[in-house]
C-alpha cells in the first residue's frame, strides 16, 4: 500500500475513534439553545454553566470523592496481597500443583460476568449492613482485582532472575527484606502496569456499584453519570459534562503513562 | 551491603521464616478470591432454590425458580438477543481488529500516539461510552439524524426502532472493543517469527498468499484468545445498554444481563434471577470447554 493511502486510512480510523469524545466535549460547553440548534462542531457561545450545574445541582463532587477513596484503597490492598501471592507462586514449588492451578483460578474469577456476582453480593452485603457503604465496595473490588494482580504480577516476577535475591539473602537479608529491597524495585514497571490496569477497571465499574449503592454515601462516578439519564427529561448539557469529567482521569492517565499503559492492557491477555 | 549484613542477620529467625512461608503468602489472596467467587456463587446457587417474595426470604422451594425460568418466554428471547448481539459484535470486531493490526504493525511514524488514540475507546468507562453515543444518536441533539438528512433520507431516530436500535448498540460495542482485539493481535503479530515469512517471500509468495498460508495460521492461537475473551465479556454486556436504551424499544436490545438485573432489582425476584444466571454460567462454561477442545484439535 502506498504511504499516502496508509496514513489517510489511519487518519480516518483515528477520526472515528476520537469523534465521539469531541462531540461530548463540544456538547458540554454549549448553551442549551445551541445543543438543540443543529450540528456545530465547536461551541459557538462557549459556557461552563453545565459544569457549574453538575457540581452545584447534582453534587458531582461527592461521586468523585467516593471514586477516589474506593479506587485508591481497593487497588492498594489488592496490589499488596496479590503481589505476595504472585511472589509465592513464582519462587516456591508448591504442593497440589498450586503453581499452575492458582493462576487458572485467578483467571476464572476474573472472567465471571459481573451480573452473576451482584445478586449474591447484594444479599450478603445486606446481611452485613454494608449496602451503600464505601467499605462494601472496597472489599469487593479488592477481591476482584486480586485475581488480576496475581495473574499479571506472576508474569513480571518470573522474569526477574532468582540469583539476585539469593545473593542478597546470602548477604544477610531475610526473604521478606530481599523481596522489599531487591525484587520489588526491579518489578516496578510491572507493578506500575498492573496498578494502572487495576485503577482503570475499578474506576470504570458500573454494574456492581449501581446494584450495591443507592445514595451519594457511596455512589461512584459512573453511577453518578447514569443518574443524570434516569430522569424523565434528559439534561443533555450536564450529562455531557458528567461524561467529560468521568472520562478525564482515565484519558489523562492514558496519555501520561502511554508505554506502561499499552503493556498493561495487552499483558492481561497475551503473555 | 556487606557492612549492614550483621544486624540484618538477627532478623532472620523463626519469625522471618514463618512470615515468608509460601503458603502463608497465599492466604490473604485466597481469602480475597474466595470472597468474590466461591462465596457469592455458593450464595447464588442457594438463592436460586429459595422463594423470595417482595425481596424477603421465604425458604427453600426446590427447582421452582428453574422451572419458571425454563418456561419464561422473555428469558428465551433475551438469550436469543444476547447470542445475536455477541455473534454480530465479535465477528465485526475480529475482522476490523485484524485489519487494523496488520495496518499498524508496520513501522509507521507517530506509532505511539496513534496507538493511544486507537485504544482510547476501550479505556474509558462503558457508562461514559453510553453517554457519548446517546449524544450522537439522539434525535434532538445528535448527529445521526442530520447525517441521514444530508443524504436525503428521512431522519430515522435510530434508538426508537427495533432493528436500528439493535444495530446501533452493536456498533457501539464495535467502536468500544475493536481496540482490544487490535491490541492483542498487534502483540501477536509483532512476536511472530520472521524467518518463515522471509522464506516464503523469497520463494515469490504474494502478499495475500503470505497472509493466508503463513501469517494467519501462526496467528491462530492469539486470535483464539482474543475472540474467547471478547465473547465472554460480550455475554455480560450491561453498562452501555443500560445508558443507551435500557433494553428497549420494547425488548429489542434487552440482553440477558439487563433482563436479569430487572428481574432482581426492579421486581425483587432474586431467586428467579439467580436461577437465570446459574443457567447462564453453565452455558458459558460449556461454551468455554467446547472452545478449548476446538483449539486443542486445531493445534494438533
Amino acid at each position: 500500500m502506498p504511504r499516502v493511502a496508509l496514513y489517510s486510512s489511519i487518519a480516518v480510523i483515528l477520526a472515528i475513534s476520537i469523534f465521539p469524545f469531541w462531540w461530548m466535549v463540544d456538547t458540554s460547553f454549549k448553551q442549551p439553545v445551541d445543543i438543540f440548534g443543529g450540528v456545530t462542531f465547536y461551541p459557538h457561545h462557549p459556557t461552563t454553566s453545565n459544569y457549574h450545574r453538575l457540581f452545584n445541582t447534582y453534587h458531582f463532587a461527592s461521586y468523585l470523592e467516593n471514586s477516589l477513596i474506593i479506587v485508591a484503597v481497593a487497588v492498594s490492598v489488592s496490589l499488596a496481597i496479590g503481589t505476595l501471592a504472585a511472589y509465592s507462586l513464582t519462587r516456591f514449588n508448591l504442593r497440589f500443583g498450586l503453581n499452575q492451578s492458582a493462576l487458572v483460578i485467578a483467571l476464572l474469577v476474573r472472567m465471571i460476568p459481573g451480573i452473576l456476582l451482584v445478586i449474591p453480593l447484594y444479599i450478603t452485603l445486606a446481611k452485613w449492613g454494608l449496602l451503600d457503604t464505601r467499605l462494601g465496595l472496597i472489599l469487593i473490588y479488592s477481591g476482584l482485582n486480586t485475581a488480576f494482580v496475581i495473574w499479571m504480577m506472576q508474569s513480571f516476577l518470573a522474569e526477574i532472575p532468582r540469583d539476585i535475591e539469593e545473593a542478597a539473602m546470602v548477604d544477610g537479608d531475610s526473604r521478606l527484606s530481599a523481596l522489599v529491597r531487591i525484587v520489588l524495585p526491579l518489578a516496578a514497571p510491572g507493578l506500575a502496569a498492573t496498578a494502572i490496569f487495576s485503577v482503570i477497571v475499578t474506576y470504570n465499574d458500573f454494574l456492581i456499584a449501581l446494584s450495591l449503592t443507592s445514595t451519594t454515601n457511596a455512589q461512584t462516578v459512573p453511577v453518578g453519570v447514569s443518574t443524570l439519564i434516569g430522569k424523565i427529561q434528559i439534561e443533555y448539557g450536564p450529562m455531557a459534562a458528567a461524561g467529560v469529567i468521568g472520562a478525564l482521569p482515565i484519558v489523562i492517565f492514558a496519555l501520561v503513562v502511554q508505554r506502561h499503559f499499552v503493556r498493561g492492557l495487552t499483558l492481561g491477555a497475551v503473555k | 551491603m556487606a557492612e549492614t549484613a550483621a544486624p540484618r542477620k538477627s532478623r532472620e529467625g523463626w519469625r522471618g521464616r514463618f512470615l515468608a512461608s509460601p503458603y502463608l503468602l497465599l492466604i490473604p489472596a485466597a481469602i480475597a478470591l474466595a470472597g468474590v467467587s466461591i462465596y457469592p456463587l455458593f450464595y447464588g446457587v442457594r438463592a436460586s432454590v429459595t422463594h423470595y417474595l417482595y425481596g424477603r426470604d421465604f425458604g427453600f422451594n426446590g427447582l421452582t425458580n428453574y422451572r419458571n425460568v425454563w418456561h419464561d418466554e422473555f428469558f428465551r428471547q433475551a438469550m436469543v438477543t444476547t447470542a445475536k448481539y455477541v455473534v454480530c459484535a465479535v465477528t465485526i470486531e475480529t475482522l476490523l481488529g485484524l485489519g487494523l493490526a496488520l495496518l499498524v504493525s508496520r513501522e509507521i511514524r507517530f506509532g505511539g500516539p496513534i496507538r493511544v488514540g486507537l485504544i482510547l475507546p476501550m479505556t474509558i468507562a462503558p457508562v461514559v461510552v453510553g453517554v457519548m453515543w446517546r449524544l450522537l444518536y439522539d434525535s434532538g441533539v445528535g448527529v445521526t439524524d442530520p447525517l441521514f438528512q444530508l443524504f436525503g433520507a428521512s431522519p430515522p431516530d435510530v434508538l426508537a426502532h427495533d432493528t436500528s436500535a439493535f444495530i446501533s448498540v452493536v456498533l457501539v460495542d464495535v467502536w468500544e472493543w475493536t481496540p482490544l482485539i487490535f491490541l492483542i493481535l498487534l502483540a501477536g503479530l509483532q512476536s511472530l517469527p520472521q524467518e518463515p515469512l522471509e522464506a516464503a517471500r523469497v520463494d515469490g509468495a504474494g502478499r495475500v498468499r503470505l497472509f493466508l498460508d503463513h501469517t494467519l495460521p501462526m496467528l491462530r492461537p492469539v486470535l483464539f484468545v482474543a475472540i474467547t475473551l471478547r465473547v465472554i465479556d460480550a455475554i455480560g454486556t450491561f453498562d452501555q445498554i443500560y445508558v443507551l436504551t435500557k433494553g428497549g424499544p420494547g425488548t429489542a436490545t434487552r440482553l440477558i444481563s439487563i433482563y436479569a438485573y430487572n428481574t432482581a432489582f426492579l421486581f425483587t425476584q432474586y431467586g428467579q434471577a439467580a436461577a437465570m444466571l446459574i443457567a447462564l454460567l453453565a452455558m458459558v462454561m460449556l461454551l468455554m470447554i467446547v472452545a478449548v477442545r476446538m483449539m486443542r484439535k486445531s493445534l494438533r
